[in-house]
């Protein structure tokens, strides 16, 4: 009897190949394709198929984490199921999302690696020390110890970042016993994630499995992990118990609090408060609130003692370019103005920022990044200037998460640009 | 004679690699040249006097004839039939055309041989634009960026015809692309490279795409496999940019190095000194043939630099009499001698000759006078870079060639230039020459009017001399000058009549035969001893390694195929290539270095070796010469602003991600510590770290450190990344070695096209017993 069931279905499969395109696979990005199952590897998760694409044939294996279903032999296999749908992007208003569709999402998407973490190199230099001692011996070098070579090589780097998150993969892979090493390794992947590629459904799956051993701007990361995947509340819980911080109060700007966000900022109590006060002022402003950001600016002005004259220097320009753009906002009306290509410059992290923005037929239609200083938090340089395309109004764009200064700066230079005259 | 243009447009087809086709235009030329011939023999109205092989073209036919005996040629009954009379002498009145008036009017040279002064000014004219338009690289553009529309998420494959179907993330009213554009269709990773598509239909709630190429099985797997968005490019994104290259190649319709190509002396001796086979060999030989059909007709009709001596002797040369000289003095054979000693020097491998040689003079001449002018007028005279003093003693040099036509008109070509004398030497076999007729009534004007000090007292010709250019013929009143086959004797003149005082060799000839043959080879060698000794020592691993042009040959053998004609200076853009003065003494006098604190080699230019007339610089395809060596950055830690903690600069790393290297990356230095060991955010630099496997040389970062931190802002007193050339940091080879060294770097493409496979149903079986789920553990 089982010998007969056996020869049936390999009878079946004969008759279904031979009838190729009988099969279907449905991948998870919606696309389909009909043509045979040539054989299922159970043991490698592919699954080999055969598809007539534009008359020409294609044996292809699919790994099962891409594949939604299989029809095959005239049967349904859901291999992978669907996730909602994912927004990503910081530029968007985030997508509103339950608690558990948050909590699904982390599980679900946030536990598979990406698409390219299999094709990146691993590499390292062979003198690292892959036990990641803390704290690291005494003196600095980034060619033995983890943390440093992060900070040296791996973070100044975007060509690095991929093989960054490889690098803790391999960490994870050797490092087996040391339940603390592995939850460390695991906090700076979620901060990896976070940081490197806004991607905040893993980011945030790593950081809730390091237990919480990392530090502040990871605690609120995993916070502001949360807002960006669409659920305030959780974002706020997990807030609430951080200390006070700029990254605390930053966000708590970008989530639209600004109201617990200027209370905060109000009581501190702080011997160097230009930041804070600078923070206050692109809060206001982001919210709106013109006149009271430029009473913050105007508080950065007049406030004592900075770490020294260089920093005193970068925010007083800071504050005194926002000044001068908001007055500008009120004057501007990106309809009237002239054909051309208007350029200025603002002050950012490091240094100016330059910009050369395009209008035509009262319309920004290009805003090009001419010069900048800043080192790291390039996304705010492209994400920004898209920004102003797309709203064509300077004082609706949003400040890109954790780059606040340079996304103000773009602002600040349009802004700069669009109300002098067109370059010759 | 040969018609030059038509030569020319052959000698485009002369290019290194394509063997036969080199070798069908020599042929072609040569075969020409003999056409030429045989249509000139034809041409002749003088039937009168017979000739197997006839040159003449001083245009009799608009003269009045004097002995009008028998029907004219066939030509000259054509040209009278197709051309208005008034063209032509009145047979009646014997009074002169229309076209002869004109010539008059230009001058004697031109009435007396008008053929020769156009194809004189066809050629100067073709060098000049050779030179100053084609080798001039600024109007190149770049491609812009073109239409882009992003934000396109794939939905559906439409397996019988292949067309991919695509949805916008948000609904547009507008698009930017219409049915029927080609458009290249990427995803955000910059690694894989973009599809080529048309679009088949567009509106606003999606678009259907049919690939240019059936699908690869990794363009499938992205589009199915992949979640992230596609964006369209009207132009290719990340192609590597070609503008410089593809401006010099849509230019060049002849080579730019043509007339450097067909000067035998830059190819035969470079030979000699490389001891290698040199591929302009084929142009010298060619050349060396049509010479022997038209002894000397290089000297006489192509070469520009002739015809720039002729401009100045007319213009300063006849108003300066002052410095005149009289008779045949020692200087007579200095061609022969310094030919001998460049020849002998190129035997002991060093490469004088392009000190001297025809073309390499005029070519150098231009540079270093016409370029900066060229470039000062027309982009603005801070982009000249300062001479060196290399450069004062090529201009010396040009200016003394020409100065030299104040002795006498044509100095320069009638006793100084060797390539003049390879000529010389060539008309030893020679099929054609100047005869003089028995007609001759010896009215001396044949004498006065010769260029070239050709014609003996009595009337004859110096063989080795007569470049052909017929002006006696024009100017004789009894028609008495042909220009026939070498063994013609039909009715000559006699010989030393009136006496010439010449003998083949007296006392005094030969003592100075002696002398210059002993001056000669001594000054070769002496030559050669000396710019060994004072040169570039290249066995010292001290001695300066300047950075070379990519491409170029391993340094001994660039240095003894280098010319020094100049050419690669004039197609660099920006002045990259500057010469040498005497940092590696004679030896690299003149040779092209990079000069990156001036500019950066440009990453869509490969023109130098395009140009270079020797092989020296090999003509590297873009996709070659962008992979190819020239040095290495190197960082000087301790000047470098972050290296030495006094600010934030990342000039060299911008330029190199901008130029597409990504040569150069971050590491962070002096970062400080807090207590606990941790680093304090927002402390320490981001510094430079050249990553050598990537870095070619192309000293963009040296630029721009230069010019911002050194000249602008006074921060540093030199760049603090400097290229560096020497072993290991340049890659240098022969051409038999980069034929190697390309078959390793860029293996033929050895993917099969996928082929369809059969489903084999035994051994494809999935195994469905034992388990309920044939995928297994989901």
């Amino acid at each position: 009897m089982l010998k007969l069931t056996r020869l049936f279905a390999i009878i079946a499969f004969a008759l279904s190949a031979w009838f190729a395109g009988a099969d279907e696979i449905e991948f998870l990005n919606g696309s389909k394709l009909d043509g045979s199952v040539i054989a299922i590897h159970k043991a490698e998760r592919e699954v080999e198929f055969e598809a007539v694409i534009g008359g020409k044939s294609q044996a292809i294996r699919y790994p099962y984490p891409k594949i939604h279903r299989v029809v095959w032999s005239g049967k349904e296999y859901i291999v992978t199921p669907k996730p909602a749908p994912i927004a990503t992007t910081t530029a968007q208003q985030p997508t509103s999302r339950s608690q558990t569709e948050v909590e699904k999402l982390i599980a679900e998407v946030g536990s598979t690696p990406p698409d390219w973490l299999a094709q990146t190199p691993l590499e390292f230099p062979k003198s690292l020390d892959l036990k990641w001692p803390k704290p690291p011996p005494k003196g600095w070098d980034n060619q033995k110890n983890v943390g440093q070579y992060i900070w040296d090589k791996i973070n100044p780097n975007s060509a690095r970042w991929k093989s960054g998150v490889k690098l803790m993969e391999h960490l994870l892979e050797v490092n087996t016993a040391d339940s603390e090493l592995r939850e460390r390794i695991m906090a700076s992947m979620g901060s990896m994630y976070f940081r490197f590629f806004q991607d905040y459904a893993r980011a945030a799956y790593w950081w809730e499995q390091s237990e919480g051993i990392g530090d502040i701007q990871d605690a609120i990361g995993l916070a502001e992990c949360f807002f960006r995947l669409g659920n305030k509340q959780m974002a706020r819980a997990k807030l609430k118990s951080a200390p006070l911080s700029l990254a605390k109060v930053k966000l708590l700007g970008d989530m639209g609090e600004t109201r617990e966000a200027l209370k905060i900022i109000e009581s501190a109590r702080m011997s160097q408060p230009h930041e804070l006060y600078l923070t206050a002022g692109d809060i206001c402003r982001m919210d709106g609130k013109f006149k009271d950001a430029i009473s913050w600016y105007e508080k950065v002005l007049i406030a004592p003692n900075a770490r020294n004259k260089e920093y005193e220097k970068r925010y007083h320009n800071r504050a005194q370019n926002s000044i001068d753009s908001i007055k500008r906002f009120e004057l501007l009306d990106i309809g009237k103005l002239k054909d051309g290509t208007y350029s200025g410059s603002a002050m950012g992290y490091e240094g100016p920022v330059n910009i050369a923005a395009t209008v035509v037929s009262g319309r920004v239609e290009k805003v090009e990044i001419t010069g900048h200083k800043e080192k790291q938090y390039y996304s705010a340089l492209a994400d920004v200037p898209a920004q102003i395309i797309r709203k064509q109004d300077l004082s609706k764009v949003e400040a890109t998460s954790r780059a606040t200064i340079t996304a103000v700066a773009v602002i600040n230079a349009t802004a700069e640009a669009l109300t002098g005259t067109p370059d010759e | 004679m040969i018609s030059p243009a038509f030569a020319l447009q052959i000698f485009a087809f002369l290019h290194p690699g394509s063997d036969w086709k080199t070798l069908a235009a020599a042929a072609a030329i040569v075969a020409s040249c003999v056409g030429l011939i045989a249509v000139l023999t034809k041409f002749s109205q003088r039937v009168r006097s017979s000739a197997a092989l006839r040159l003449d073209h001083f245009l009799p036919f608009v003269r009045k004839r004097r002995f009008p005996t028998g029907p004219p040629a066939l030509l000259v009954r054509w040209a009278h039939r197709l051309l208005p009379a008034s063209f032509f002498f009145d047979p009646t009145t014997g009074a002169e055309g229309t076209l002869r008036r004109l010539c008059r009017k230009m001058g004697p040279t031109v009435l007396a041989a008008p053929l020769r002064r156009i194809v004189q000014a066809l050629c100067f004219i073709t060098f000049l634009t050779l030179f100053f338009i084609v080798c001039w690289p600024y109007n190149a553009r770049p491609v812009a960026d073109g239409r882009v529309s992003d934000g396109w998420s794939f939905r559906e494959i439409d397996q019988a015809t292949g067309e991919l179907r695509f949805a916008p993330a948000v609904a547009r009213a507008s698009s930017l692309f219409a049915v029927n554009d080609s458009v290249f269709l990427a995803t955000q990773n910059q690694d894989s490279p973009s599809l080529p598509a048309r679009i088949v239909q567009i509106d606003k709630d999606g678009a259907t795409l049919l690939p240019a190429d059936p699908l690869s099985p990794e363009s499938t797997q992205e589009l199915l496999l992949g979640t992230g968005t596609w964006t369209f490019h009207e132009i290719e994104p990340g192609k590597w940019p070609s503008h410089y290259a593809d401006n010099l190649a849509s230019k060049e319709k002849l080579p730019a190095d043509t007339f450097l190509i067909l000067d035998p002396l830059v190819s035969i001796s470079t030979a000699i000194a490389s001891r290698s086979w040199v591929w302009s060999l084929i142009s010298a030989g060619v050349i060396l043939i049509v010479c022997i059909l038209i002894p000397r007709g290089f000297c006489g009709y192509l070469c520009p630099l002739g015809t720039l001596i002729d401009l100045f002797d007319w213009t300063i040369g006849k108003r300066v009499k002052r410095f005149r000289v009289k008779g045949d003095g020692w200087w007579v054979h200095i061609k022969y001698y310094l030919l001998a000693a460049t020849l002998i020097a190129a035997a002991f491998g060093v490469l004088v000759s392009g000190f001297v040689a025809a073309i390499p003079v005029i070519t150098r001449g231009m540079l270093f006078l016409g370029d900066p002018l060229q470039s000062g007028l027309l982009r603005g005279w801070h982009l000249v870079p300062e001479f060196n003093i290399g450069q004062i003693v090529s201009i010396l040099l040009f200016l003394a060639v020409l100065g030299l036509g104040l002795l006498r008109p044509r100095f320069w070509c009638k006793y100084v230039c060797p390539s003049g004398a390879v000529f010389s030497l060539g008309n030893l076999f020679r099929v054609t020459e100047r005869k003089v007729e028995s007609s001759c009534i010896q009215c001396n004007k044949c004498v006065t009017v010769c260029p070239f000090d050709a014609i003996k007292p009595d009337f004859t010709t110096r063989v080795t001399d007569c470049t052909l250019c017929q002006t006696c013929g024009g100017v004789c009143p009894s028609h008495s000058i042909k220009f026939v086959e070498r063994w013609n004797v039909f009715d000559l003149k006699d010989e030393n009549v009136p006496a010439t005082g010449e003998t083949a060799i007296g006392r005094r000839g030969f003592v100075s035969l002696a002398a210059g043959t002993a001056a000669a080879v001594a000054g070769g060698a002496g030559i050669a001893t000396a710019t060994r000794v004072f040169g570039a020592n290249l066995d010292n691993p001290k001695s300066p390694r300047p950075v070379r042009p990519p491409g170029s040959v391993p340094e001994e053998n660039f240095l003894q195929m280098c010319i020094r004609c100049g050419e690669c200076f004039k197609a660099c853009p920006n002045n990259v290539l500057q010469p040498l003065g005497f940092e590696q003494g004679l030896q690299g006098l003149w040779t092209p270095a990079v000069n990156a604190d001036w500019a950066g080699c440009e990453s869509s230019c490969n023109a130098c070796g395009q140009v270079c007339p020797t092989g020296a610089i090999l003509p590297l395809p873009l996709e070659v010469k962008k992979e190819v060596r020239m040095g290495l950055a190197i960082v000087n830690e301790t000047t470098c602003l972050p290296y030495a903690g006094r600010e934030a600069c990342q000039l060299c790393v911008d330029e190199c991600d901008a130029a597409g290297y990504h040569a150069i990356e971050f590491t962070r230095v002096g970062t400080e510590v807090d207590n606990a060991g941790a680093p304090v955010e927002g402390t320490g630099y981001l510094a430079p770290v050249v990553l050598p496997d990537k870095c070619v040389g192309c000293g963009l970062c040296q630029t721009r450190c230069s010019g911002i931190n050194a000249d602008q802002k006074r921060l540093l007193t030199k760049s603090a990344i400097i290229i560096e050339a020497g072993d290991g940091r340049e890659d240098r080879f022969t051409q038999s070695g980069y034929e190697h060294w390309k078959k390793n770097r860029f293996p033929p493409d050895v993917r099969q096209p996928e082929s369809p496979s059969e489903p084999n149903v035994n051994s494809a079986a999935p195994d469905v017993s034992g388990s309920d789920d044939p995928f297994g553990d989901i």
